[in-house]
């Protein structure tokens, strides 16, 4: 039997809340500056909205995709598609799809897909009175639409799969794909995932929930601050990552720039309960991963952590890593940049995988923003703080652990 | 004054895939005006709204502009398909 291959990271995009490029958008998060904002809104049709929130504000559908496709989408799918256009082209691939890509593919994730397009129908039978919703509703709200789309605009013919596991959905999406590419199955994918929860009802089903950070207009930038002794919840936000992953030779002889090597992928069940997270579950995940990898725990230098900013949630982040790298554990660096990007919820595994990529690559790190009092809970490892981490980082963890008890953690190597 | 059948399927396409108006004549085919099974779906749907009626389910597949809006006249008039 032939050596699995290696996997490598080829190409990065994303769709972010400040509107800018890939390197914009890494230096802002090695600034420790945030793109929390107060998102309101006052139809007539609600009370009043008011929560700190992170929007793609300054996206425009019809710019990025051409008017006849972007009335196709939901806005999950035209981040997500968006995003996918923006990695393909980092990757130095060319959008023709005449040659046979029968070994590529896609995969995909999303916590909610069309959620937008949903509640639009809904007000407009229950509240408007219509009996009857636009034609294109199904396919639209569908939960696998940003894939398809991505597959038929880059005419990808290997699978086309979408994952749904909450919070986990894209990190499961970009696991989901190293066995494909290891054992030959497919050479190249479009891996990651959008999410556009902004609707009505779900920003209220999470307040009801009494885990969203609150906050006003002066405050909102800093509502979220994940290991702090205040911390006071997480954010809802918006946006799309996608990353190109392919056979390390592949990309060789195509001459690719390879941003860093996806090693490893362990994925559990805490098998517990549906919102609490376990310490066990989490480990076990973080050290397949590891092993998975090839690695030895001795090699991580980078944790970017889960990190929601929940009471409950973010000691038990902490124990889990000092679980798998005991003594060590005060070395081993770890941020969440979900103080600055907010929880994307099906996005936010892919893009904190970018951004474990990028630091790889660029041998820096972000930190945890408005980190300035770590809770007693959350101490015994290294929060970068204040500003970005420049040391030697051979290898890196990307955490997700989903609401359902579902973890999946990325490991990534350095290229050099 | 209500604008005429034709005048609110050029506008449609014009608006959606920015195809010449001109395009729009009662002979042109619709897979050339770029109109697909989903997109005909929008077309009845929204002829449906304007003109206050319900087009049946088991049309036969419309091939041109003419045939489309010869069903939605006919429809309008009270008339089957």
């Amino acid at each position: 039997m032939a050596s699995a291959r290696r996997v490598a990271v080829t190409g990065l995009g994303l769709v972010n809340p400040f509107g800018g490029d890939l390197s914009d958008f890494f230096g802002r998060m090695l600034r420790g500056e945030s793109a929390i904002r107060l998102f309101t809104r006052e139809d007539e049709v609600t009370k009043p909205l008011a929560v700190p929130a992170v929007r793609c504000a300054n996206f425009d559908a019809d710019a990025e995709l051409g008017q006849s496709l972007s009335y196709t989408m939901d806005r999950y799918s035209q981040l997500g598609t968006a995003a996918a256009f923006s990695a393909w082209r980092d990757a130095g691939l060319p959008r023709t799809k005449d040659a046979p890509r029968n070994d590529w593919g896609v995969s995909w994730g999303t916590a909610l897909g069309g959620t937008l397009t949903f509640e639009k129908g809904y007000f407009d039978m229950l509240r408007n009175g219509r009996e009857r919703v636009p034609p294109l509703s199904v396919v639209l709200g569908m939960s696998n639409a940003a894939a398809s789309h991505i597959s038929i605009q880059l005419g990808l013919g290997a699978s086309s799969a979408t994952y749904s596991v909450a919070c986990a959905s894209s990190a499961v999406a970009i696991g989901e794909v190293l066995q494909k590419i290891r054992s030959g199955e497919a050479t190249l994918m479009v891996v990651g995932g959008s999410e556009a929860p902004l609707s009505y009802g779900v920003v209220r089903a999470w307040e009801a929930m009494r885990i969203l950070a609150l906050g006003d207009e002066a405050s909102a930038a800093r509502a979220c601050r994940p290991f702090s002794s205040d911390r006071q919840g997480l954010v809802l936000g918006e946006g799309a990552g996608a990353m190109i992953l392919e056979d390390w030779d592949h990309a060789v002889r195509r001459g690719a720039r390879i941003y860093a090597e996806f090693a490893g992928c362990g994925s559990t069940s805490d098998h517990e309960h549906l919102v609490r997270p376990s310490v066990d579950g989490q480990m076990r995940a973080m050290r397949m991963a590891i092993h998975d990898g090839g690695l030895a725990p001795d090699e991580i230098d980078y944790i970017n952590a889960h990190g929601t900013a929940t009471r409950e949630g973010d000691p038990i982040e902490i124990a889990a890593i000092r679980g798998v790298f005991g003594s060590r554990s005060t070395a081993v660096a770890v941020s969440a940049t979900k103080s600055m990007h907010g929880h994307m919820l099906g996005a936010t595994g892919v893009i904190e995988a970018i951004i474990t990529v990028l630091s790889l690559a660029s041998q820096e790190a972000p930190p945890t923003a408005y980190l300035d009092d770590v809770d007693c809970e959350c101490a015994g490892v290294r929060h970068i703080t204040g500003g970005p981490l420049r040391a030697s980082l051979r290898a890196a963890l990307s955490n997700s652990f989903a609401f359902g008890g579902s973890n999946t953690v990325l490991a990534f190597r350095a290229a050099h | 004054m209500k604008p005429d059948n034709l005048t609110v399927l050029s506008e449609f396409l014009h608006k959606r895939e920015n195809i010449d108006p001109a395009r729009v004549t009662p002979e042109a085919l619709l897979e050339e005006l770029k109109v697909d099974s989903l997109m005909l779906l929008e077309l009845l749907f929204e002829f449906e709204d304007r003109l206050g009626v319900k087009i049946p389910q088991d049309i036969p597949r419309p091939k041109t502009v003419g045939d489309l809006l010869g069903i939605v006249d006919k429809v309008a008039a009270g008339h089957g398909v």
